[in-house]
């Protein structure tokens, strides 16, 4: 654990005061900061809250919206809700994976791209609808996903 | 002293005493998998221990080891409904847990031979195909030994019990209280060359103690540094760190000695 992060993590920390309610609270605002929660920084944390590793494991692996493993520069996020899925997402997924050559949760080897897959944006009507970062983008179909890559510096290969 | 029927038997028990545990007592069978006595508060995961309970006229299903006695409670233990519920209960957890002997001879008391239910088998999972999930060795890791060195891993259909990150955990104490309360037998582990090795938690090792006088390896040294350090007792030199079979002999030659002479 280098001085840096513990710094990043203690402050983190010195903002709540609640002994039980700041876990969540603490992993999700070292996400935002991080993009992910390392190893490193849950042990650290444990030490500093007093909180079993194995607790913070559980805590982190439940919830979908916090990763282990660091995420590429550009997060595309696939619908997998009931309306998307019915309008061809698994399709969208599969291209997406053999375009960037990588599977779902995984990142490409040179950490721009990551795939991941969540349950409904709240944008059915436009289903299917896939993300990239903060944008979301409706209609979408394995045809139009190379255009849509390449905005995102992606290139053929 | 309050007093309630069980399956029509009188009993006398102490207000807020379990129904489940007052059965037990009472010797009155009633199945269950996640309850143990070790703990102070139940957790009503397994659902098996459920009875019928009649109370000022009206009846209801629930789990006997969550509810608390109260005055004039009747419960009964194996109705017909509570048999159905009960099949179907085991009937999942043939689908759950389709390795495991206990649920098996569990399943086939009440007359289940095989499940309707797709089986999980993750072959990946240490515990795969035995594992219930029910918890009991987390809280007996958490609760009893404070190692936390176990949890749950993961939601849904997904979830499993290991160590964080599935590696080594050095918060085990190999004390195997896990491995022992499992009401499925999924956990294991052996002691290899003076270590334990805890198969079930990302093969885990653990140093054992070392016996001083025979040199054979007896207890976790973790464990046994937690025993010494909470223990009143404090044993004399010359059986410290012996193991119970060399101890056995040290102590019968005290007891043989004065009549010897």
């Amino acid at each position: 654990m280098d001085e840096g992060k513990a710094k990043i993590i203690d402050e983190i920390i010195s903002k709540y005061a609640s002994r039980t309610g700041r876990v969540l609270s603490v992993l999700e605002e070292l996400q935002e900061k991080e993009g992910y929660l390392s190893k490193e920084s849950l042990k650290y944390i444990s030490t500093r809250l007093n909180v079993p590793l194995s607790d913070l494991y559980s805590v982190a692996t439940f919830y979908s919206f916090f990763n282990l493993k660091r995420a590429g520069k550009n997060i595309i996020t696939i619908c997998m809700g009931t309306a998307c899925y019915v309008k061809g997402a698994p399709k969208l997924l599969e291209e997406l994976e053999k375009l960037l050559k990588v599977k779902e949760g995984e990142t490409t080897p040179d950490g721009s791209f990551t795939i991941r897959s969540a349950r409904c944006f709240g944008a059915c009507s436009m289903a299917p609808v896939i993300r990239v970062n903060d944008r979301t983008y409706g209609f979408m179909s394995p045809e139009r996903l190379p255009a849509f890559l390449k905005l995102y510096g992606w290139k053929q290969g | 002293m309050i007093s309630l029927r069980i399956d029509g038997r009188l009993i006398k028990a102490e207000e807020g005493e379990r129904v489940l545990q007052i059965a037990i007592r009472e010797g009155i069978d009633i199945p269950h998998l996640c309850y143990h006595e070790a703990f102070e508060e139940p957790y009503g995961s397994c659902r098996l221990c459920i009875v019928e309970l009649k109370e000022g006229g009206s009846s209801r299903i629930t789990t006997s080891c969550t509810l608390m006695a109260r005055e004039g409670m009747e419960i009964k233990t194996d109705t017909p409904e509570v048999i159905k519920h009960r099949k179907l209960l085991l009937e999942l957890y043939l689908a759950q847990a389709p390795l495991s002997n206990n649920i098996k001879k569990l399943a086939e008391r009440y007359g289940i031979k095989g499940t309707r239910f797709h089986k999980t088998l993750n072959l990946e999972d240490p515990l795969g195909g035995k594992c219930i999930l029910c918890g009991l060795c987390i809280r007996a890791c958490r609760e009893i030994i404070k190692a936390s060195a176990i949890g749950y891993i993961g939601r849904g259909e997904a979830t499993r019990i290991n160590t964080p990150f599935l590696e080594e955990n050095p918060d085990c104490i190999g004390c195997g209280s896990c491995a022992n309360i499992c009401p499925t037998e999924a956990i294991s582990f052996e002691d290899r060359d003076k270590r334990r090795i805890m198969r079930s938690w990302s093969n885990t090792q653990v140093n054992l103690k070392i016996c001083k006088l025979c040199g054979h390896p007896f207890t976790p040294e973790p464990l046994w540094l937690k025993v010494k350090e909470k223990s009143t007792y404090t044993p004399s030199e010359e059986i410290e760190e012996v193991c119970p079979n060399c101890r056995i002999k040290i102590v019968s030659k005290r007891l043989v000695k004065p009549y010897s002479l």
